[in-house]
């Protein structure tokens, strides 16, 4: 059992890969917005990758642990104490019954942190996941963020704890967030709705080369780009509305950049499913997990094209890294 | 007369009125007490405030109404000198 003292800021349960299967039904997969900080927390822990463990944004949580556990904490720093001492990222830890484990505000750059516990969150599994999603409260602990007095259950530890502690992610696998109004790079393919078609090869270039500023009105369901003045290719939407950026309504992918009239909208995990404005390009699912630890209000942008197939090959890299052979003992 | 800063633990755009057309939560000169919300900070679509963790004489904010801030950065002064 986890016992939450304070839910900070906005902390949930989440699982990964989420909620798939189900955007026919009109249900985003949800789960962590970094995936590469939680699999790595949970892999560090002795869980699956996917297994239900914590998504602590911009900070704030405390909580005690009435268990003997391993526990990780991987993400952005947000000065995490285990009964008052620094506990370090990125590295397993035993925890006892009666441990504190406190989380101040964001000490640098990042956005989100993740915790595993070994055996992981066992809240219970709504359509084949543990995740929140919070647009339509459904999953994770009663489908809202951690509140002070809250008490998930944790499920049976696949390995002793004492084994699973004590280990931590070799730094040269461990990613550097760009900081404060600086740009980060995310890989992204041409999407369904790009040139000639839909926009101009003059739209796609500025496309690729400009630095998006990230809006603060961003979220798990949104990430608010520059408004930019299109060329477009078309006059008009034709029968899917009177704006250029118009189609008859059709399914979004996850990660799709949708532009709305001038505005262009990352669609994130908990984003729409479907609608009708154009997706000119798809952040590549391994680049996703950048989007996580941006500061909303802060960050920038730039999109770096890459193929379909270079998409796939980031993200067989990717599920190979989060690995326990790439483990070290500390 | 001792002087302190009150803090924004989050990122985001401050606020020093509750909605665009109501007066501001306090002025520079009003005497405040802990826990009085001074401003609110807007990140993902959602409004957290920010309150005194002191009280005293509010003597000046640092930030500029609808100015993005950093977590952790000093948003008003606050004296004991009432």
């Amino acid at each position: 059992m986890l016992e939450v003292r304070n839910g900070g800021f906005e902390t949930t349960v989440q699982d990964y890969p989420g909620r798939i299967g189900m955007l026919s039904l009109g249900f985003a997969p949800a789960g962590p917005m970094d995936d590469y900080a939680f699999r790595f927390a949970n892999v560090l822990v002795g869980n699956l990758p996917g297994t239900a463990g914590l998504e602590i944004t911009a900070g704030g949580l405390v909580i005690a642990f009435q268990d003997e556990r391993a526990i990780a904490v991987c993400g952005a720093d947000m000065g995490a104490r285990l009964n008052g001492q620094p506990l370090e990222l990125w590295r397993s830890y035993l925890v006892r019954a009666g441990d504190l484990l406190e989380f101040d505000y964001l000490q640098g750059p990042g956005f989100r942190t993740y915790l595993a516990v070994s055996g992981g969150i066992d809240v219970p599994p709504v359509l084949g996941s543990r995740a929140t999603y919070l647009p339509g409260a459904i999953g994770g602990f009663e489908g809202r963020k951690l509140q002070a007095g809250d008490r998930l259950p944790l499920g049976e530890p696949m390995t002793d704890p004492a084994q699973a502690a004590g280990r931590r992610v070799p730094a040269s696998l461990i990613p550097s967030y760009s900081g404060y109004n600086e740009v980060w790079e995310v890989e992204a393919t041409r999407g369904p709705q790009a040139d000639p078609d839909y926009m101009t090869a003059e739209d796609m270039a500025f496309f690729f080369s400009h630095h998006w500023k990230l809006d603060a009105a961003s979220n798990r369901t949104g990430y608010r780009l520059d408004i930019h003045k299109w060329q477009w290719a078309r006059e008009s939407g034709g029968a899917g509305g009177g704006h250029p950026s118009n189609i008859l309504d059709n399914g979004y992918p996850v990660g799709a950049v949708n532009v709305c009239g001038d505005q262009p909208i990352i669609l994130c995990i908990d984003g729409p499913t479907l609608g009708g404005f154009i997706c000119n390009a798809v952040v590549a699912k391994a680049a996703m997990w950048k989007l996580g630890q941006m500061v909303p209000g802060w960050s920038y942008i730039r999109f770096k094209e890459v193929t379909l197939e270079e998409a796939i090959t980031l993200l067989k890299q990717q599920d190979e890294t989060i690995h326990e052979s790439n483990l070290e003992r500390s | 007369m001792a002087e302190h800063t009150i803090k924004s633990p989050l990122p985001g755009i401050f606020y020093r009125r509750p909605s665009p057309d109501a007066a501001p939560f306090v002025q520079e000169g009003d005497t405040i007490t802990p826990g009085t919300v001074i401003g609110l900070v807007g990140v993902m679509k959602t409004f957290h405030q920010i309150t005194a963790d002191v009280g005293g004489k509010l003597v000046r904010f640092l930030v500029e109404n609808e100015e993005a801030i950093r977590p952790g950065q000093p948003v008003a002064v606050v004296s004991d000198e009432v």
